[in-house]
């Protein structure tokens, strides 16, 4: 990758390099055999022979989250020749994780996953370093993320990979040399996707928002009057009786005696109204709404996006452009395509999102019109009028949010006119989107 | 009611195997020869979730470049043997897989002590050369043993999966709806006639099950229309005109639900043709006591459909969320839920009549297993892959391979590269290595012997090509050869543990019966992202 600028001022692990080739000599021939070597496919800017250079002493290369894909590519990375990691995670280890998350031992349940993990690398690949930040992304700043050539993504969270999407986009700031290459994996079950994300470049996380399978909901009034899925019953006890009856308690989903709880109250709800199949792994699963994960397809996701951050920094082959869908519950498939960058896309795009809604809709509507859009999928939008800068409705801070709430009954036709431009923002999102409004 | 510890640690995988599905996975013996890296990430993924031991046989030495490619040995583990090396890395990841290992050059025991192998519920080759492992898949077959072939080399990956057969009742559809809307059976229209839709006042209308609702409209169509259902376009928007006069306002969502599937109510439900190509198996007409429980089952199925289930499989029983209140819900759930017993008593009727005349006592098939099949008729599943006798000698994929080849961003060029591999290692005791490719501007031109290697290997593929009577060598080829050179025989971290997860998958998917596994080859292209299925 041309655009990639090589730090040259990164503290080298060298003694432990050569301590280790001593000890342990032809370490690296499966790699140099690649690197050292002309290929057909390789990138034309590939010189063979430069693989310590580029690769062992100078990448530096940050990994976000420490889970089922993060071990994976901890894992990958140090045998790939990397040789200065960091991991950011936010998460403890938890029973629940040991059944693939590999670096893992029982009688590291409770600690922090950045660290164990970090520690676990280099006693076993004596030769990197692995630093580790034990906390959110969103307390590292512009300059962290600079200073990585690569940031490879393996979260389970939706809301910090859109996070650090938009925020890698809006480093660019038009200048190419702050380009940081993100590649992102995510699983699900037999499913997953590996793809390699250059900001401003390629379509970003947010142009694909649309391809999320969305979340199952279930509808208030159903859950508190017509049950007839067990679902409902645990949906019943955990969003309608729990305040009722245990206000003076935050309900924790890790807390089995809560989730105890909650299962007894679903199960009398469902003996009332004659429904089967409330089971406590059900009631853990529906109120920590928990996606299956298993071991192969970690592997086979991490590995991808390792395979392709080896390619990006060496230019020993081409790299994926840009996304890579794996499927293995019927026979075992992968789809490779070029993913589109969308024009109007709120974080890369340079093109205004036009909207069509009625004249009837409330300031209100219009605000959980937006939160409910697939491809937008805002968590908590504050509105101002762009022109003006009025504001429309603001979520935050309190005082704003008291000021402008009576907006919120209003018509949005009272406050924006036909073909006027609204800006819209999000405190959980470095994202500002422009939308034009038209009434129909 | 306190959840044990295994459960929890195994919560994430259970919910997509289940317990029977656990259980499956942790009585199996899985062999792996050779623990190289893509070996030992295969094992990986498969400690981690539980199986019950793992084999490692393995005759080499560590040596350098092992603990550069595999975390599952360290510097000190140079000059140790490499199958007790890396069982007690592997060991350390799950102690409830039980980890062995077998110091023995694994082709040595091929070719002296076959039987060795029989112990297994399943094998896996990693870096096994082509005379051995055709003498191991013709032990295995016999046996019915499942093999998987697994090669890395470089940025590609390849497996195969030999076995004669392999059957599966949970295959895991996504959606298992049968509701019988153009067939009711005799409950359901019952309880579809208490319903009488003008007396009842607006919230219950707006209640009524969608099925109630569409069901009520096809009788109504049915008597206007000879008893047929709407078949053509024309008519199923005519029904549909017919549904909607019922509807008291817009708000009506299960009015909404009842339009949106007129066109599963219109189809007819009939057993499905693949199963029916399953019921027309040998296994299924000649049933002996070498049978399989699932033969046994399909036939009391086959059997059963032909008679009192009227030409339709026994009625899985599953009823979707639909706009109802909790009463008629449950009512109508409970009509579907019924029939199924019934359905599965008559199955079971008919299974036990048969293992009777097999001599086999009546529990020696589990009501839960008939229970299962039952419910999964209309998706079980036979695979008969080929053996890799017809597909190395007796039977290869000549035409198909021919044809496939013809496209350069095909995979198949992968497998036509590493057949020829193993014939080059055959003659040379190793595997192709050299920097065969340059530049035409490039001032150093390659060594004669680096040339030499690029035209052997091509020999070789030519060979396999002519022998396959493919007769246009297609251009595109020469860049593999190339690449197969330059990556020689290496084996990069990121490769392995790619294949080491997809080749764990299926075997848990064998191991478990549950799920599809491919057949019968899968290989990977690390060059462009990409992967493909053959059938060899
Ligand atoms: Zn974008």
């Amino acid at each position: 990758m041309a655009e990639i600028q090589m730090q040259t001022d990164v503290p080298t692990p060298q003694d432990g390099l050569e301590q280790t080739n001593k000890k342990c000599p032809d370490r690296w021939s499966h790699l140099y055999k690649i690197l050292d070597r002309r290929g057909p496919f390789a990138d034309p800017s590939f010189t063979p022979g430069h693989g310590e250079e580029i690769l062992l002493n100078t990448c530096k290369v940050l990994v976000i989250g420490a889970g089922g894909l993060g071990c994976e590519i901890l894992k990958n990375l140090a045998l790939s020749g990397f040789k200065n990691i960091e991991v950011i995670d936010m998460d403890t280890i938890d029973l629940s994780n040991l059944n693939r998350q590999f670096l893992f031992r029982p009688s590291d349940v409770g600690k922090p996953k950045a660290k164990v993990a970090a520690e676990f690398i280099m006693k076993r690949a004596t030769d990197v370093k692995v630093t580790y930040y034990h906390g959110k992304i969103q307390d590292k700043d512009d300059d962290y993320y600079l200073g990585y050539q690569l940031i490879i993504c393996g979260l389970d969270s939706v809301d910090a990979r859109r996070w650090i999407n938009a925020t890698l986009v809006n480093l660019v700031d038009g200048e190419p040399e702050r380009i940081r290459v993100l590649v992102d994996g995510g699983t699900e079950g037999f499913k997953g996707q590996a793809r390699v994300i250059i900001p401003t470049i390629t379509s970003c996380y947010e142009c694909s928002l649309d391809m999320l399978s969305k979340q199952r909901t279930f509808p208030i009034c159903t859950i508190a009057n017509t049950p007839r899925l067990p679902e409902h019953c645990i949906e019943w006890a955990s969003v309608i009786q729990w305040p009722k009856e245990r206000s003076d308690i935050k309900m924790d989903t890790d807390e089995p005696t809560h989730i105890q709880w909650l299962y007894e109250t679903a199960l009398k709800r469902a003996k009332e109204f004659n429904i089967t199949g409330v089971t406590y792994s059900l009631t853990q699963g529906v109120v920590k709404n928990i996606i299956p994960a298993i071991a192969s397809t970690n592997a086979i996701i991490a590995a991808s996006c390792c395979n392709e951050a080896f390619k990006l920094i060496t230019n020993a082959q081409p790299y994926l452009n840009n996304y890579m869908m794996y499927t293995g519950n019927e026979g075992l498939y992968t789809y490779t395509f070029e993913h589109q960058k969308k024009p109007d896309c709120p974080v890369c795009g340079n093109e205004r999102v036009s909207m069509e809604v009625s004249k009837e809709i409330t300031v209100e509507d219009f605000i959980e019109y937006l939160q409910e859009k697939q491809d937008i999928q805002l968590k908590k939008p504050s509105l101002s009028h762009a022109n003006t800068n009025e504001k429309i409705y603001w979520q935050s801070p309190p005082f704003f949010e008291q000021k402008t709430r009576p907006n919120l009954e209003k018509k949005l036709i009272e406050m924006v006119k036909q073909d006027d431009e609204i800006t819209v923002t999000d405190t959980t999102l470095p994202i500002s989107l422009q939308i034009v409004i038209s009434y129909i | 009611m306190i959840i044990d510890k295994k459960t929890q640690k195994y919560d994430r995988q259970l919910r997509l195997w289940q317990a029977s599905g656990q259980t499956a996975l942790e009585t199996a013996k899985v062999c792996l020869i050779n623990g190289t890296a893509t070996g030992c990430e295969i094992l990986k993924d498969l400690v981690l979730p539980g199986i019950g031991s793992f084999t490692v046989v393995d005759g080499k030495i560590v040596e350098g470049s092992d603990v550069g490619n595999t975390f599952f040995l360290v510097s000190d583990s140079i000059g140790t043997n490499r199958a007790q090396a890396v069982t007690e890395f592997l060991q350390e990841l799950n102690e409830d897989a039980k980890g062995f290992h077998f110091s023995e050059d694994p082709v040595a025991l091929i070719e002296n002590q076959p039987e060795y192998f029989l112990q297994f519920s399943i094998v896996i080759t990693t870096d096994l050369p082509e005379k051995p492992l055709l003498k191991l898949a013709d032990t295995l077959w016999n046996a019915k043993i499942p093999l998987v072939i697994v090669r890395t080399i470089g940025f590609i990956g390849y497996f195969r999966i030999v076995l004669p057969e392999h059957t599966v009742v949970e295959t895991h559809p996504e959606n298992v709806i049968d509701l019988r809307l153009d067939v009711p059976f005799p409950a359901l229209e019952q309880y579809v006639n208490t319903f009488n839709f003008e007396t009842l006042d607006s919230m219950d209308h707006a209640h009524v099950p969608y099925v109630v609702i569409l069901l009520k409209y096809l009788k109504q169509w049915k008597q206007d229309h000879d008893g047929k259902l709407p078949s053509t376009s024309a008519e199923r928007n005519e029904f549909k005109q017919l549904v909607q006069s019922g509807r008291r306002n817009v708000d009506e969502e299960n009015f909404d639900e009842a339009l949106a599937s007129v066109w599963k109510a219109c189809a007819a439900t009939k057993v499905p043709h693949h199963v029916e190509e399953i019921f027309k198996n040998s296994s299924c007409d000649s049933i002996t006591i070498e049978s399989s429980n699932f033969w046994i089952i399909a036939r009391a199925v086959r059997d059963f459909v032909s008679n009192e289930g009227l030409g339709l499989l026994p009625l899985a029983g599953n009823v979707p969320d639909m706009k109802a209140d909790t009463s008629n819900y449950v009512a109508m759930q409970n009509i579907y839920r019924q029939k199924a017993k019934e359905d599965i008593s008559a199955v079971r009727t008919r299974v036990h009549d048969i293992l009777n005349s097999i001599g086999r006592p009546a529990e020696f098939i589990s009501d839960d297993e008939i229970d299962s099949f039952c419910k999964h008729a209309s998706f079980i599943q036979v695979i008969r892959y080929r053996s890799l006798q017809e597909e190395y000698i007796t039977e290869p994929k000549k035409l198909d391979i021919g044809r496939w080849l013809q496209d350069p961003q095909a995979n198949i060029v992968h497998y036509v590269l590493i057949r020829a591999m193993d014939r080059f290692y055959e003659s040379h005791n190793r595997y192709p290595d050299a920097a065969t490719y340059f530049l035409e501007d490039d001032t150093e031109e390659v060594s004669e012997e680096a040339k030499n290697e690029f035209n052997t290997l091509k020999t070789y593929v030519d060979n396999l090509l002519r022998e396959w009577e493919i007769t246009n060598y297609p251009e595109h080829l020469d860049n593999h050869i190339h690449e197969i050179c330059r990556a020689g025989s290496s084996e990069l971290a990121n490769i392995a543990s790619l294949l080491g997860g997809m080749v764990s998958q299926e075997v848990i998917k064998l191991v478990t019966k549950q799920y599809i596994p491919m057949n019968n080859t899968v290989i990977f292209d690390g060059v462009r992202s990409t992967s493909s299925s053959y059938i060899l």
